[in-house]
């Protein structure tokens, strides 16, 4: 396993590290707004809402991850691990789609 | 619900977030107990909220590990498969076992997670010693890390995938009933079965913990089975605890702070464990 350039090693690792840490700093202010907001008494269904919307944010944000890996193996031709992301990515939305269907 | 029970929630997300991640454990295993028998919170509730703030730990500590190039990532990817193989079969089975069998594997889970904390872990292999080159399939996984006490990269390899396979598939499936990011079964799979050096199973298994979490998470989600009241206080709660945590992690090597902590966790599970024979 030569083929693989300490080049290209460093990227991948650099872009997903900065997409985590990024989105994991956006969603928890998302949901410190939202948890603030349901502080004020009058008028609060708008608290949870956005609360929710940032759970789902966190939800999103390692599948993102996994679509990003996929694109990322494709960039540097290694399809054999881009199909390995999708496949995950495929077991993701099965569960998702189970979750929604059977209780 | 009121102000003080969010701030309550918050606050106690911090400190079983901050020992979590003292002790090196993925954050989440205190968060259920303490929501549970502190904050009388539901079981399936708590389950809920925990497995959110696990994503949240895990997305958050992960870039340090990967800017350290400690993370294998088509490791991680190729083992993910399993994972979120048994967080769907997890899903599938969360609402059939009864709340007295989910405290008695929760309380099973802090006994495991108790021995393997007096247990001291050793890296697994001396990195001298290669086997040959039988499969050359499972060798596109080998990597290298950079070790700053030696101050040189160390290549490692990768053994046994279909054993780390089957046991990285049970501990989704643990993880997603149960709430908890389950770093205390993919360690021996670590360890045991794909000989990894422990920097290494340490930055792997924290970065497919947040996909393994987001699949049932994600099922919980749109099932409506998290509540934002309870969810959005934990789960930042334990992403400021879990940094809290990672700082104070230095001072922890020390084998009579890990025992008090083995005794806190065996405390933990005896109630656990107790709370599942009261509910039958």
């Amino acid at each position: 396993m030569n083929r693989r350039t300490t080049h290209t090693e460093g990227r991948i690792e650099s872009v997903l590290a900065t997409a985590l840490a990024v989105g994991t700093w956006l969603i928890s202010a998302v949901i410190s707004a939202g948890v603030l907001l349901s502080f004020f008494p009058a008028g609060t269904p708008y608290g949870s809402q956005v609360i929710m919307a940032g759970i789902g944010l966190f939800i999103l944000l390692p599948i993102t991850r996994v679509i990003l890996m996929l694109t990322l193996f494709v960039g540097i031709r290694e399809y054999k691990f881009a199909g390995v992301a999708a496949f995950v990515l495929a077991i993701i939305i099965a569960s998702l789609v189970i979750g929604a269907l059977y209780k | 619900m009121s102000v003080g029970t969010e701030i309550w929630l918050f606050s106690v997300s911090v400190i079983a977030s901050a020992v979590g991640g003292m002790l090196g454990m993925a954050s989440g295993i205190f968060i259920v107990p303490i929501l549970t028998m502190l904050c009388h919170v539901d079981l399936r509730n708590a389950i809920g909220a925990s497995i959110v703030s696990v994503i949240a730990c895990s997305c958050g500590s992960a870039a340090a590990f990967l800017k350290e190039r400690l993370t294998n990532v088509r490791l991680a990817i190729v083992l993910e498969t399993a994972t979120t193989a048994g967080a769907l079969t997890g899903v599938l089975l969360a609402g059939r076992i009864p709340k007295p069998g989910l405290f008695f594997m929760f309380g099973t889970i802090l006994l495991l997670s108790a021995w393997q904390m007096v247990a001291r872990r050793n890296d697994p292999v001396s990195f001298r010693s290669h086997s040959s080159d039988r499969d050359s399939r499972v060798r596109e996984l080998d990597s290298s890390y950079p070790d700053h006490e030696l101050g040189l990269d160390i290549a490692y390899r990768v053994e046994r995938v279909p054993v780390g396979l089957i046991l990285m598939y049970v501990a989704g499936l643990i993880s997603a009933l149960l709430g908890i990011g389950s770093g205390v079964l993919k360690v021996p799979a670590m360890d045991s079965a794909l000989r990894l050096p422990i920097k290494v199973s340490s930055a792997t298994s924290n970065f497919m913990i947040c996909v393994t979490a987001a699949a049932s998470a994600g099922a919980y989600f749109v099932r409506g089975e998290i509540v934002p009241a309870i969810t959005g206080p934990v789960a930042l709660g334990s992403v400021v605890g879990a940094i809290l945590g990672a700082r104070l992690l230095v001072s922890i090597s020390n084998q009579r702070i890990r025992l008090l902590f083995a005794a806190v966790l065996i405390a933990v599970a005896a109630q656990m464990l107790f709370a599942g024979f009261a509910k039958q």
